[in-house]
């Protein structure tokens, strides 16, 4: 009964509440995290803000075995990485499947310019990258993400604003598709869906991995 | 004239050698006595492809005839142009006066075809032949060398003891073309007129240039911009018109004073859309100080290179496997390209794994590869290595210690290690480190090391990520 249920619903055209748009999507490669992710994992085209209480949270970590599918694909587009804080590690990346030669990284310093926010939208606009990662430490104004957030649909991109964790932040309306958490504990994370449109809110603790984790985490 | 060369060039090369000395057989009426040619024939005494580029540049000014015979020679035809120069004496000594000035002198000569000019010049004799009929009797002399026959066809008639010209037309023709090839036959056929010498015409590389005086001196940005807009459209159809792009472009702003000011955009692909350039100028021009207001305007463009039309295509890159490859390359350049020009050219790199024991040595950047769609992406070397952080700290950080215990946000806990990293010992600034994988304070995953030389500082130098 439950299968015949489940193939009904599965049927294109009944929409159900939760669902109400069909997503395109990535396994995000913890299947703990596709389960409460809408559509089943990271969406393909879209904005994902990540929100860590500290650098270095495993927000990397996490995004790295999406990071690695990406960028092994045959007709993969550019691996962006705008304004990272400090230096990504080039075999550690190649170690874990990352094919270097996908990868972009601008180096665009914050200030009254918006560099990094500039870059974004151009990197998204482009429709020449697959993932964009922008790291921006700056307050944002929600029009900002709202437009970085329309610019990754003319580009078919999948863009992460990786920001720091203040109650402020947490506060603010975000127009992005999803918004997590992260939180380092117990040699895990803690990750926190804070928006997910078309998926379900919740918080739990997750290990990221056996040889990530023997890597120190 | 084109039309005449064309019915020059199918006729018959083996032709039945004529009876006597050159007096035109019947099938080759219509050729040298209804349109007289004279050549003037340039030798450099040393090649130099350089130079010769230059002189066919400056033998434009004559003729529109003129074909460069790399590496030391230039033939020009300037029957046409006598009349405007005031007869061939004069003529000549122009284009001499020219050669001085651009500091050559070579050997010229004056001849009714371009290969008795040419042989004439390498054998470096004074020759200044006007007239067709002369023209046998004054080649003649030549030595056989100078056309630049093989050397073995050279040794063999030097054998029957054939040095000259001369000597080479009195030969009989079916024999000569059976035994040194009919090629050699032509080139002496053409050397005397009996046949047709067609040449590629050099022409000069294009160049776009465009100008543009403003009735009042304009001041800001957006009013310059404004003004260079339809010339960079001219620009755009010009190479459209051309499926030509650029990669350099110079726009010279004058100011008062002969005061000028260039604002050069340079490309990593040869482009040709307006909106392109439009956009690129108004990056450059945004960041230049000006020194006062722009009375004129001029563009100047690089050297046209090819352009493959990028094909369009209905949907999106990465739409339904839209875009296409091509669409991709140029695509993932222009937004390198894009991003270069607001934040520098070293804002921009890719990132590559070096063969490396010291950490820091390990990765660096590169520039960013063009997409190779073709090549499989996952043939990359699989390396079994101790884990590694993914972010590395440009300079190891010293920690702070406390009661002898490294500290970074409360004490730190060592999950693993001690992983051993030595240079070598001939190394001057060597390092000895032991690693380890700890958390900090706030359970962030970190890599840190002590220095195994007193004394014994802890550093971090990479986040897990």
């Amino acid at each position: 009964m439950k299968t015949v249920l489940a193939r009904l619903l599965e049927h294109p055209g009944i929409w159900r509440g939760r669902s109400f748009t069909r997503l395109d999507t990535l396994s995000s490669g913890f299947p703990e995290l596709d389960a409460r992710l809408a559509g089943g994992g990271w969406p393909k085209v879209g904005l994902v803000e990540i929100l860590a209480t500290h650098l270095g949270s495993g927000e990397l970590r996490l995004l790295l075995p999406l990071l690695a599918t990406v960028t092994q694909r045959p007709q993969a587009r550019w691996c962006t990485w705008i304004a990272p804080p400090l230096n990504p590690y080039a075999p550690a990346l190649a170690a874990r499947g990352v094919n270097l030669a996908r990868m972009l990284v601008v180096r665009a310093a914050k200030g009254p310019q918006r560099a990094p926010e500039w870059a974004t939208e151009q990197a998204l606009i482009s429709g020449a990258c697959d993932v964009v990662l922008t790291w921006i430490t700056d307050p944002l104004r929600p029009r900002i993400v709202r437009r970085l957030q329309l610019a990754t649909q003319r580009g078919r991109t999948l863009a992460f604003l990786l920001r720091p964790w203040s109650s402020r932040v947490a506060q603010e309306h975000s127009p992005a598709l999803l918004r997590l958490g992260i939180e380092p504990r117990n040699g895990g994370v803690c990750l926190s869906i804070l928006k997910s449109r078309g998926g379900t809110m919740g918080q739990w603790w997750m290990a990221l991995d056996g040889a990530q984790a023997q890597a120190g985490g | 004239m084109a039309a005449l060369q064309l019915s020059l060039a199918v006729a018959p090369a083996d032709s039945p050698p004529p009876a006597g000395p050159p007096a035109a057989p019947p099938e080759q009426v219509g050729h040298a006595p209804a349109m007289p040619e004279l050549w003037l024939g340039v030798h450099l005494p040393q090649p130099d492809p350089a130079l010769l580029q230059r002189l066919g540049v400056l033998a434009q000014r004559f003729t529109p005839r003129v074909s460069l015979e790399p590496p030391d020679g230039l033939v020009l035809e300037v029957q046409g142009s006598l009349a405007l120069f005031g007869g061939a004496a004069r003529l000549y000594r122009a284009f001499r006066a020219g050669c001085h000035a651009a500091g050559a002198a070579p050997v010229l000569t004056l001849a009714p075809t371009p290969l008795a000019a040419l042989v004439a010049g390498r054998s470096g004799v004074s020759f200044k032949v006007l007239d067709s009929q002369h023209l046998v009797s004054a080649v003649s002399t030549l030595p056989l060398a100078a056309l630049r026959w093989p050397p073995q066809v050279l040794q063999r008639l030097s054998r029957l003891g054939v040095y000259r010209v001369g000597q080479a037309l009195r030969l009989p023709r079916a024999g000569f073309a059976r035994r040194f090839g009919k090629e050699t036959l032509q080139m002496l056929d053409q050397l005397v007129a009996r046949d047709a010498d067609l040449r590629p015409l050099f022409t000069v590389p294009e160049r776009f240039r465009a100008k543009r005086q403003f009735v009042r001196e304009r001041e800001h940005h957006g009013e310059i911009l404004q003004a260079l807009q339809p010339l960079l459209r001219r620009l755009a159809e010009f190479l459209e018109a051309r499926q030509c792009g650029i990669t350099r472009i110079t726009c010279r702003l004058r100011h008062r004073n002969q005061v000028h000011t260039d604002c050069v955009v340079r490309l990593a692909q040869p482009e040709a859309a307006a909106a392109r350039f439009m956009e690129w100028f108004a990056e450059r021009l945004g960041k230049m100080a000006l020194p006062g207001p722009v009375r004129s305007l001029e563009l100047r463009s690089g050297e046209l290179l090819s352009r493959a039309p990028v094909p369009e295509s209905l949907w999106r890159p990465g739409e339904h496997g839209g875009g296409g490859e091509s669409g991709l390359l140029s695509g993932s350049l222009e937004l390198i390209e894009r991003l270069r020009m607001r934040l520098g050219e070293g804002a921009v790199h890719g990132l590559a794994c070096e063969d490396s024991h010291c950490p820091e040595g390990a990765s660096r950047p590169v520039s960013p590869v063009a997409p190779d769609f073709q090549r499989d992406a996952s043939a990359r070397p699989v390396t079994r290595q101790p884990a590694r952080p993914l972010w590395l700290l440009e300079e190891p950080q010293q920690l702070r210690e406390q009661e002898g215990w490294p500290q970074l946000a409360g004490p730190l806990r060592l999950r693993h290690g001690p992983e051993r990293i030595e240079s070598h010992w001939w190394e001057a600034h060597g390092i000895a480190r032991d690693y380890y994988h700890a958390t900090d304070g706030h359970g962030i995953a970190v890599w840190v090391f002590r220095e195994r030389r007193p004394p014994h500082r802890w550093f971090l130098h990479g986040l897990a990520g």
